[in-house]
């Protein structure tokens, strides 16, 4: 049997999953799912069928700078690039 | 951010806008699986005595000082006038097909205080309230509404668990099961994401011991699932491009479906029309957001969405105004 695993353990973990991040972001799935499916998350997968697993602090972190690069007004292909900038 | 378990998680979800006054038979649905949500948490948390695959509850599990407010309601119903019961887990969630209104009305009691308390669910005015003839004939009527933020995580976060690679937890495998039995599965997935849900469940039937041994078991009546899900069928019947459902030519099948707010105005612009419903809205107390505006915007109303189509009703005078019809996600 899998437990799901409590918000204090995901607070605790260095590498959570998508529906973790869900839980501790609020956002909704298909957007975070965008996300890192345009590359605006950081993510690392062993292989193509398994978990996707976001390191939290980096994946919370980026969250937030799109949304407040959303507030902002900016697009998306802008928020992109202003991302990759960073990096 | 605080926490709930497993059957209040799910309470959350198959509470949200049922009517909170009378036991329709929505409600009695989602309460018998609130009922049997009890049961897997009990089973979950060891909360069993257990002989092999027997498990046992006895009254004295209720006098525990630790055992929450809406555990004690369903143990106290299940066990009913027994000391000591001895079933099954599949048997245990079976149980709860038997209880009478009488006991869902204590299930449902326990639950709303429990949740109440923790300011995860609130009564609030029914969204028919804000249809014309309600509002002009002074009828009261009242439902549950869920946390808006809490809601959505337990929803979004059941989806991507459900509908990304990789293994499922426990909690989301019987989960989808008690939405399946509770026939809230259209509430949080769409028709398509609804073939890939059924496909994970075949998968878990494969991988998972728990889910073989609980998707088989059915605890819904076809003529109550059939009941609720009339709507969803009505609104496959028909579809137009500003709308889709019976509802739209026929209102007066199914008012809590079609929810009519007169404007001001004779022959209002949509502005007009979109600030009319929004004044109601909030003259009644509900949490709207504003998804799409436009000739028939989609309004997010306590957690469900809703287009509002333009209308008319007529009476010895017409009233020009708008419907309020839940948006169809599974269509």
């Amino acid at each position: 049997m899998s437990r799901q695993r409590s918000i204090e353990k995901i607070l605790a973990s260095q590498f959570i999953s998508i529906g973790e991040l869900v839980r501790l972001t609020g956002c909704r799935y298909s957007t975070l799912k965008f996300y890192t499916e345009e590359g605006m998350l950081p993510f690392e997968q062993e292989e193509e069928k398994l978990t996707r697993r976001f390191p939290r602090v980096e994946a919370i972190d980026t969250i937030k700078e799109i949304q407040e690069l959303k507030k902002q007004g900016h697009s998306i292909p802008e928020i992109k690039a202003k991302l990759n900038k960073g990096t | 951010m605080k926490e709930f378990s497993f059957a209040q998680n799910f309470s959350i979800i198959a509470l949200n806008a049922q009517n909170s006054l009378h036991l329709t038979t929505a409600k009695i649905v989602s309460l018998r699986c609130m009922a049997a949500a009890v049961m897997l948490e009990k089973y979950l948390d060891k909360g069993f005595t257990k002989a092999g695959e027997v498990l046992t509850i006895t009254t004295e599990d209720l006098q525990s000082a630790a055992i929450p407010t809406y555990q004690e309601s369903v143990v106290k119903v299940i066990l009913g006038k027994k000391e000591t019961m001895s079933l099954t887990l599949p048997e245990y969630l079976r149980k709860v097909t038997k209880l009478s209104g009488k006991m869902l009305k204590e299930v449902e009691h326990g639950f709303a205080i429990s949740l109440k308390e923790e300011n995860a669910i609130e009564e609030i005015p029914a969204l028919l309230g804000c249809d014309l003839e309600y509002v002009t004939a002074g009828i009261s009527m009242r439902e549950y509404r869920s946390q808006t933020d809490l809601y959505r995580r337990i929803a979004e976060s059941l989806r991507a668990e459900s509908l990304e690679e990789g293994n499922m937890t426990d909690e989301a495998i019987l989960m989808l099961w008690l939405l399946r039995e509770s026939g809230c599965l259209y509430d949080l997935f769409s028709k398509i994401e609804l073939k890939r849900v059924a496909e994970r469940m075949i998968e878990m039937l494969d991988s998972s011991a728990l889910a073989k041994q609980i998707y088989p078991v059915i605890i819904h009546k076809s003529i109550e699932t059939a009941v609720k899900n009339f709507l969803n069928m009505k609104k496959e019947v028909m579809s137009t491009p500003t709308g889709s459902g019976i509802n739209f030519i026929f209102p007066l099948i199914e008012r809590s479906q079609s929810v009519f707010i007169d404007t001001e105005e004779y022959f209002a612009n949509k502005e007009d029309r979109l600030r009319d419903v929004i004044a109601r809205l909030e003259s009644q107390g509900h949490h709207y957001s504003v998804i799409r505006t436009g000739e028939v915007p989609l309004i997010k109303i306590d957690n469900v969405l809703y287009e509002a189509v333009p209308s008319a009703k007529q009476y010895p005078v017409p009233v020009h105004g708008v419907r309020l019809r839940k948006h169809p996600l599974s269509l």
